[in-house]
Parts: structure tokens; sequence; C-alpha cells
């Protein structure tokens, strides 16, 4: 297959005359990608403003971080533009491998991988580590979509839709096992909101719900669940709690929301939050990295952040909306509701109304693993979009 | 239609997702502009650290502006124990504060690891750093995270062991002392004033502490500064002690007290008529201990105050040992050996006949003698009781109280026919035996001495400005209850007052018992004409921050006087009008003049001898001897007291001197009282007072001890003399 992208000839003259309305390449989604690149650069930013504070007390290069995280984010972007260059009907083909793949990789984690705060979540490649549950959100929607676009039906029949919550199932499971719930209820979300644009009875969509709550009771109940994801839920639940436990979360969190509610309009200025720059937010620059933004600027810069994801789910789910694939639209749908979930449940807990759940905000944080994540699933949809009219 | 149903569902997708992006939308509005304000003062108060600024406490100075007490600097560099968790970090942070804090890194680790550590505060590094390191390591915050230097006080006594017994030290607050102290605003671990006017005027001394309120990290990193109220140092103190005299009398004093350890005593027999065999053949005095008092008889001040055993001050914040605090202070039953004791406030004494002076007032006020000062009556060495019946005296009550024995006679002396005037000047017991029992029993009520005593002052605290005051005790049924309760005398003889009582309360002995300041007070009465003051050893209390005039004084002429102490410090007024108080003074003046009274031949008064040589035309003064019983009816020697005032206004000053157990009043407390008074008088050079050593931590003396330069004020044209 040819990478038309870069095939591609310079326009000139009265135009190249393999031109057509619908090369891909003149199909790209120039608001979605701006406003994501949008969303990386100012990231970039907020995570120097984030790590700044810590390095310069430890003696370090101020600059370290971010340093790794513009890296980051050109290998994301060339991971991206490569997904956008393989037709996504191609990659349908090498579902089931990717995602087999990636099982494997979720069961390796396990036994070998890096352990980090009494988790394993990565492989430890030295300059930087590679987390598989971030590769198992794109895999497992490649292979979900695949699955359920495959019978070209506008319901979803019951075996089809066991079928697919068995896709989505084994590798939660794994990624519980680790265990990062927040990954894995990304999991959760991409296959509910696909299964509910593919048509599945509401019965099911209460089903899965059901099937949510009672594993996670039994999660729980088995100790599957370990005590801190216990206490960040605890904790929620009571966010005045005294309980000496639970004091480090509300602590966390206390100190997100008056970061948040400091910044006030137009924010303490750049450079200039106090409760930044004193690094009062444990694991700020990714996990809490909204705190950042709203204390230095404002419900300006926190309005500006929220719309730019309004945007992007938007664009997405133009897509999904214009799309004459059905596989594309499942992949556009997936991407929508994972990144709404993610983009939801981590503005909401540093806003305090949602438990405090261990992942990053798409496209802002800080990180390797879930940057490229975030462009390849981009990528998808730019894939889908630029073959929309196919 | 199938698309058409998934774009419906798609609906619901898209609206789901509107929802939520609302909800975040609405509570980011929420949080930054509807609570905005009320989080943004909660986030203040977690995010900032309050260190306190220790106030710089007040110095005390002496009447001449000597610096007596000063302050340190004290630079601390310490570590937030927080930042310095982690072994390779703290290994690594100490071998680069090892260059400027000039310590190998080993040593900080063993700082750092000291088990007296506060466990809650930073722990110090290093103490007393210069102002250079500390400024070096503040500049470098950054470079040093974690590292602070912490500003202290270290009180200084730069005349110390002089007057340790006024000034007094600082301590630890105590653990019954915490719960006043914490509702003062002090901190656990301050240092207050514990002993004399350090703590007498600890309120006034200690000053206010200010505080730095940085906002710092989680870490608890210092960030930046947000508010800043310095510390106000506390209130100087000028003492009415003059240095010079204080020495002086320290010096006397402890010179006398020794002279008096190499003087043979009477040997020791018991009723019988046998040697002790307690006590060696040849008995030396003990003298182990004493007070001399000077005080400004028309305004109360003290002057001078000495007290011994006595004691480095420095010692108490010197940072010595336990077992090495042990052995200076060493715990003791002894009361000889009582070292944290002001004997001239807190010492329970018998004045013996220094104590008669009072006792005349007492007969002349009341009327007792018939005729006043013109009473006579015959002295024959003994006075027997004229209210008991023979038949009781027969059966065992004491009836018959005896003088003195005279050395030239070997009996009680016989005074022959004496006034007033000169039964204080020879010391009469006799005469006073008679007015002890008549005052009681020709009276309606029992305890007119008590009553009229209790006009100087005796029986009550002075109310001086130093801790630990003993408010002394008059004869009377009350006390004998008390003191029976109490197991010090048996219950038997507690069971009423007896006439005998009175006797021995009229000269000074029994059960009465005064301090040296009372007496001292009592005999300013004397000189004043009438005033009862309350002695004090402050003078004023100056604003904060007193300049030094040149180098070791301060500049107390200049200094904003914020409380005067020397202003209306009379208490009560005695009556000394008409025939009251002037034959008293002419006896008291004949105790250091003489005549004496001829009865088979001449009797010297009992400071004759020893003031012979004293230029009473240059200053002239008035005093009296006493001796407190022990010799030959206690296991020990007699104490030996002198009282004294002059009779001039422009030196008002009275002296008392009390050695324990040394002997006669004329043999150990006059001597020192004279040569006070000689110095006094200018005619002897007070010795140099110059700032103390540093102290030797080596040392196993709880005082450097002092002697006279010149001892020769202390002797006696010839010995021999009595009471």
């Amino acid at each position: 297959m040819s990478i038309p992208l870069l095939n591609r000839r310079p326009s000139s003259g009265l135009g190249n005359v393999r031109e057509s309305m619908a090369d891909p390449a003149r199909n790209i989604d120039w608001i979605l990608m701006g406003c994501v690149i949008a969303l990386n650069i100012f990231g970039a930013f907020i995570v120097y403003s984030a790590s700044r504070p810590q390095l310069t007390r430890l003696g370090l290069d101020p600059y370290s971080t971010v340093q790794r995280q513009i890296a980051f984010l050109i290998i994301s972007a060339v991971a991206m533009v490569l997904t956008m260059t393989i037709d996504f009907q191609l990659l349908r083909g090498r579902a089931e491998f990717l995602y087999g793949a990636t099982l494997v990789l979720l069961v390796l984690v396990l036994i070998v991988g890096a352990v980090r705060g009494g988790a394993r979540l990565s492989f430890d490649l030295g300059f930087f580590s590679v987390q598989p549950a971030e590769m198992a959100k794109v895999t497992t929607l490649l292979m979900l979509a695949g699955y359920l676009s495959d019978d070209r039906l506008d319901y979803v029949p019951y075996d089809t839709f066991i079928n697919s919550l068995l896709i989505m199932v084994a590798p939660s499971v794994l990624i519980l096992l680790q265990p990062d719930l927040g990954s894995a209820s990304v999991l959760v979300a991409c296959a509910m909101g696909v299964l509910l644009v593919a048509g599945v009875r509401i019965k099911y969509i209460v089903m899965i719900s059901l099937f949510a709550l009672i594993s996670g009771v039994v999660a729980i109940l088995s100790g599957l669940v370990r005590g801190y994801q216990l206490d960040r839920f605890k904790a929620f639940i009571n966010q005045n709690s005294d309980d000496d436990a639970l004091q480090n979360i509300i602590f966390q969190v206390k100190n997100a929301k008056r970061a948040v509610a400091s910044g006030g309009l137009f924010g303490k200025g750049y450079l200039q939050g106090p409760l930044t720059n004193g690094s009062f937010i444990p694991v700020q620059k990714t996990d809490f990295v909204f705190s950042a933004i709203a204390e230095q600027f404002g419900l300006i810069g926190s309005g500006l952040v929220l719309t730019l994801f309004g945007v992007i789910l938007w664009r997405i789910w133009r897509t999904a909306q214009m799309t004459r694939s059905q596989l594309g639209r499942f992949i556009c749908i997936g991407a929508f509701t994972m990144i709404l979930w993610q983009v939801f449940q981590n503005i909401g807990m540093t806003l305090g109304i949602m438990p405090v759940t261990g992942f990053a905000l798409p496209y802002v944080s800080y990180g390797g693993s879930h940057i490229v994540a975030g462009a390849v699933l981009i990528g998808l949809v730019q894939n889908v979009h630029m073959r929309r009219l196919r | 239609m199938a698309a058409v149903n998934s774009r419906g569902r798609m609906t619901t997708l898209g609206g789901i997702a509107v929802a939520l992006l609302s909800l975040l939308v609405v509570r980011v509005w929420f949080l930054q502009v509807v609570n905005a304000e009320s989080m943004d003062e909660r986030a203040q108060a977690i995010r900032t650290r309050t260190v306190r600024i220790p106030p710089e406490r007040g110095r005390i100075f002496d009447s001449q502006g000597r610096i007596v007490a000063d302050n340190e600097r004290l630079l601390t560099i310490t570590v937030d124990r927080e930042t310095v968790k982690d072994d390779s970090v703290r290994a690594e942070l100490f071998s680069r504060l090892s260059g400027p804090l000039e310590m190998p890194a080993e040593d900080i680790e063993i700082a750092f690891k000291s088990l007296r550590n506060d466990p809650l505060a930073d722990i110090p590094l290093k103490v007393g750093v210069s102002e250079d390191t500390a400024l070096f390591l503040r500049e470098r915050g950054e470079d040093y995270p974690g590292v602070d230097v912490r500003e202290d006080w270290k009180r200084d006594y730069l005349y110390a062991p002089l007057a340790s017994h006024v000034i007094g030290f600082l301590g630890a607050i105590r653990e019954s002392q915490l719960s006043l102290y914490l509702s003062l605003g002090y901190e656990p671990n301050e240092l207050i004033g514990q002993f004399g006017v350090e703590q007498t005027y600890e309120s006034e001394l200690r000053g206010t502490p200010g505080y730095i309120k940085y906002e710092v990290d989680t870490l608890g990193n210092k960030l930046r500064e947000i508010a800043y109220e310095p510390a106000i140092p506390g209130q100087d103190v000028v003492l009415s002690l003059d240095l010079a005299y204080q020495q002086f009398a320290e010096q006397a004093l402890q010179t006398q007290l020794k002279v008096r350890q190499r003087t043979e005593a009477g040997k020791v027999y018991l009723a019988p008529g046998e040697l002790d065999p307690g006590y060696a053949e040849v008995n030396y005095y003990k003298a182990p201990a004493g007070s001399v008092t000077m005080m400004n008889w028309a305004t109360g001040e003290i002057i001078a105050m000495a007290s011994y055993p006595t004691f480095d001050n420095r010692w108490f914040n010197a940072g010595i040992s336990g077992s090495k605090f042990q052995s200076l202070f060493p715990n003791t039953q002894d009361p000889d050996q009582s070292i944290l004791v002001n004997r001239a406030i807190s010492g329970r004494y018998n004045l013996g006949s220094s104590f008669k002076p009072f006792t005349a007032y007492a007969a002349l006020n009341s009327g007792q003698l018939p005729g006043g000062s013109t009473y006579r009556f015959k002295d024959e060495g003994t006075y027997t009781l004229e209210s008991i019946d023979r038949s009781l005296c027969q059966q065992g009550v004491k009836c018959v109280f005896k003088n003195a024995v005279c050395s030239s006679s070997g009996s009680p002396c016989r005074y022959g026919w004496v006034d007033v005037e000169a039964a204080l000047a020879v010391s009469s017991d006799a005469f006073f035996y008679k007015i002890g029992e008549q005052i009681m029993t020709q009276r309606n009520t029992n305890d007119i001495l008590e009553q009229e005593v209790r006009k100087f002052g005796f029986g009550s605290s002075t109310g001086i400005d130093l801790p630990y005051e003993f408010s002394g005790a008059l004869p009377s049924l009350a006390l004998k209850k008390k003191l029976a309760e109490s197991g010090a005398i048996t219950e038997e003889s507690a069971r009423g007052y007896y006439v005998g009582d009175n006797v021995q309360f009229s000269i000074g002995q029994g059960l009465l018992s005064a301090t040296p300041v009372q007496v001292a007070r009592a005999y300013s009465v004397l000189a004043s004409g009438g005033n009862v003051l309350r002695p004090h050893v402050v003078r004023y209390l100056l604003a904060p921050g007193t300049p030094d005039s040149k180098p070791g004084y301060a500049d107390i002429e200049n200094g904003r006087i914020i409380r005067d102490l020397r202003t209306s410090q009379v208490i009560s007024t005695v009556d000394m009008s008409g025939d009251r108080r002037e034959p008293i003074l002419r006896g008291l003046k004949r105790v250091i003049t003489g005549p004496g009274v001829t009865s088979d031949y001449y009797h010297k008064t009992t400071g004759e001898k020893l003031f012979a040589n004293y230029p009473y035309e240059i200053l002239p003064i008035a005093g009296k001897t006493g001796t407190a019983q022990g010799f030959n009816n206690l296991p020990w020697n007699d104490s030996s007291a002198f009282g004294s005032f002059s009779l001039a206004l422009n030196r008002p000053f009275t002296v008392v001197a009390y050695l324990e157990k040394s002997g006669y009043g004329s043999q150990a407390a006059a001597p020192v009282a004279k040569c006070m008074w000689l110095a006094i008088a200018g005619q002897w050079r007070l010795p140099e007072v110059f700032p103390a050593e540093p102290l030797d931590v080596a040392s196993t003396a709880v005082a450097k001890s002092q002697s006279m330069p010149n001892p020769q004020c202390l002797s006696t044209p010839y010995t021999g003399l009595r009471e």
C-alpha cells in the first residue's frame, strides 16, 4: 500500500491531476488537528509550570520534564501521522493481531512490569516506559469496532453483545489486576459508547452497568481493589473526613480545589500560582494538571481548555455522523466516549465532583504512553475523516 | 432505516457529552467565580508557616550602669527533618554543608542523630555559628533545601558570681508552671526567670516574640516571606544594687566566714559538765553561711545583698550534664549547705540582742517603763520572774534568767543601775527580761510586745521584689500550735503561751524568727524616724534597647523610664515622737562609741572596742550586736548578728550582717558591718569591679571564692570583747 500523504506531489499551477475531492490528504480535519495541537502546546507550558518548582528545589534542570514532554509530543505526532496514513479498513484486518498482542503484553506487565507506587503499570525501557494499558485503549477499540461492524446490522444481537462484552472485559480485568482502575474504566466507557451507538438494547446497557457495579463490589470484597483505591472512594464520599488514612487524598483534592478557586476569573498569571509553585498538589503535572491551568489562567484558561475539548468532541462526533463506514463510525464513537470519559473524570476529580482515579488529562498532562495513545486515537479519527467519502 | 436509528443514538451520546461538559463548566464557574474568595482565604491558611522570633530579653544594669545581665545573639543552623528523610539526600546535603559549617559531615550526622533533639522541631546542626555563615546559608537557600538559621539569645551574666542570688537565672518551665506559662503565650521550651530579679520581673524582661510568616510548600520549604512582625525586646531593669558595694560585701562576708572557721570556739560540754564526745577538744566555729544586707533607709533600695554559700548563675545555661549539675548543686537536707537560698530574705533566724531596740520601743511606746527613758533598773546579772510563784520555781519551772557570762569574772555580767539607753549599750539582758515578763503580766492583753514589734514589720514579709521571701514568725500561742503540729516543738509545750516565752522573745530568742532584710527594714524605721519601707532591689524599668555609654556600661541616665520604683515605698509609719526614739538612738550610738557602764568595774559597750578606730565624726552610725544562742544550749555555735544604720542624711544606709554559727555578734557580724561602714564613709577603698572570667566548665567550684584584698578592716584593736 502506498502512502498517499507522503507520495503526494506539491500542488502546482492548475493542480495535481491526482488530486480529487476524495483524496484523503485533502480531507484532514484541520479544526480537530488544530485543537489537539493547541492543547498539546498549552499542555507543555502547563507541564513546565507544574514541574519547575520541584525540580528547582531538587537542584535539577527545571526544563528537564518539559523537554521529555516535547519529545513525547514529537513521537506522538509521528504516531498520529502513521496512523492517519494507514487506511482504517486495513487496520481492521490487523485488529485481532493487535488485540491479541495487547493481551499478551498486559499479562507480561503483570509479571515483569516495573513496580511504581505498588502497581505494575508499565515496562521500563530505560529512557521511557510503556504502559500497555494505554495501548489497550486503541487496540480494544479497533477490535470492538471491527467486530461490531462485521455484521452490518443496525442493532446488536444478544450473542454479539456478549462477545463484545468479552472483548472489553478481557483487557479490563488484566488492567484491573495491575491495578489501574482508571484505565479499566476508560475501556468500559468506550464499550458502552460503541455499543450504545451500535444499537444495543437499553436493557443490555443496564446489564453492563449492573455488571460493572457487581464486579466493583466483588472486586472490593475480594480485595482485588487495593486499600488506596477504596480510600479514594471513601475520601470522595466524605470530603471532610478526619480519618488519618484519607488525609493525603483529601489534602490533595482540597488543595486542587483551592488552586482552581484561587485562580478566579483571570488567574494568578503564568508561573505565578502559589499552590502550583509550592508543589502543594501531588502528581500535579499528570493527574491534577487542570488545577495548574485553573490557578494560573483562571476561568479564562480553564474555559478555553474545556472549549477545546468540546470542539474536539464535536469534530469527532461530526466525523462519526459524516462517515458512511460503520467501522469508521464505531471507531469515532469509541474515541469520542473515551476522550469524553477521561476529560470528565479527570477534571471532575480535580473539581471534587468525581472520586480520585489516577489518569491523565488527554493531550495536556505530562506522560509518554497516554500522549501517544491519545494521538493515535486522533489519528484514527482523522483516518476516518480523511476517507469518509469513500 | 439503519443510519437514521444510529444517528438518533448518536444524538443521545452527544447529549450525554454536552451534559457532562456542562457540568464541568458549571463546577469550574462555581469554584472560580462564586466561591473564589472563601476558598482563597482557606488556601492562605494552609500553606503558610509561622516562625517565631524570640525577643531579646531585657538587660539588667546595676545602679552605676554596669551591664550585669547581657544577651548574646546565638545563631543555630537547623535542618528540616522531612527534607533529609532520605539517607542519600542527607549524606549529600551534609557533605555540602560541612564546608560552610566548618565541621566534618560525620559530625553533622552525629548532631542530626542526637537523641536530645526535639522530635517536632527542626534539628539543630550547629549552635553558635558566625553571622557570615548564617548569611551565606540564607542567601543560598535554594542550594541547601531544608536548611535554616534559627536566631536565639543566650543570657550572659558578666559579673557572675556577684549578686547571683539577687539577679537570679533562667531555667526551663517546670511541669507545674507549664499551664500558667502556656496561657501567657510562652512556648513549652522557652526559658523563664527561675530565681531572683529574673523571676520577679519575668513579664517585663521577657519582651514580646515576633514572627515571620512564610509561604511554604508541602515539603515545608520556604517560598517567600508574607508577613513579618519584629520581636519587641524586653524592658531593661536598673537595679538599686551597686556592684562595688556588692562585691565588697561578698568579699567581706566570705573572708570573715573563713576567718571564723579558723577561730577556736569554746569547748562543748554536755549537761553533766562532761566534754561532748561529738565535738573535738579544739572546736572551731563552723561559720558555714551568712548574709550582708545594705539598704538605703530613706528609699528602701537595697544597695548590696550578699548571701553565702553562693553560686555562679552562669552554670544554669552552661549546658552541663545532669550529673555535673548534681555535683555542683548537691541535694542536701543540711540548711548550712543550701546554695540556692538567698539567706538575706529567706534565712529564718533568731536575732538575739539585735532585737532589743524593738523591745525597748515596745516598752517606751506602751508606757511599760515608769518614767520612760529615765526609768532605772538594777541589773544584778540574773533576773527572777516575779509573776511566778516561788513554789512553782522549785518544782522545775524556769524562773531565773541569766545575763551572758563576762569573761573577766566568769559569772553573769552585773551591770548595776541601767536605764534603757545603757541597757542597750551594754546589752543588759536582765533589763529586757523584766520588760518581757511585765509587759505581758501587767497588761490586760498578752500580746503587747508582739503588736509593738509588728509595727516594725516583723512577722510579715517585707514585699521585697525577690522570690522565696520568708515572712518571719513572732512567738504566740498560734505559732506554738502551728509548730507543734509540724512537730518542731512538743505538744506539751504548745499548750499555752507562757511568760517564759515572752521573756525569750524580749531578747530576740525563742520562737522569734526573722530574715536579715526584715531586720534591715526595722533598723531603717529607727533611722528614718518611723517610715516602714518596702525594700526593693530594682530602681526602675527602662524602655527596651537602652544604649551603651561605654563598653560594659549602659547609658541609664538617658534611658526612658517606664516604671519608677523609687517613689512611694512607705508602707506605714511608726510613732517615733517624744520619748520613744531618742533613748534608743542614744543607746545604739553608745554601742559604737561607748561609754559603757561601771559596776564593780568598767563594762565596755559591745561595739566600743571594735569601732574604736572608726571615724565617727565623718559618718556617725548606730548599731546593735546580737548573738543568737547556740553554744552551750544547742549543738552548734552561736550565730552572729549586727544591725546598724547611719545618722547622716547624705548617706542614709542601713547595714545588717548575719553570720551563722560564727560566734558573738561583735566577733563575726559586726566586723563585716564595720568594713561596710568604713567603705561607705569613704575611709576604705572599694576594690574595683571587673567583669568575670569566662565560666570554666571543668571547674568543680559552684562559685569562684572571693576574698578581700585587704582584710584589715575586719580586725579589732584587740580580742576578748564580749557582747
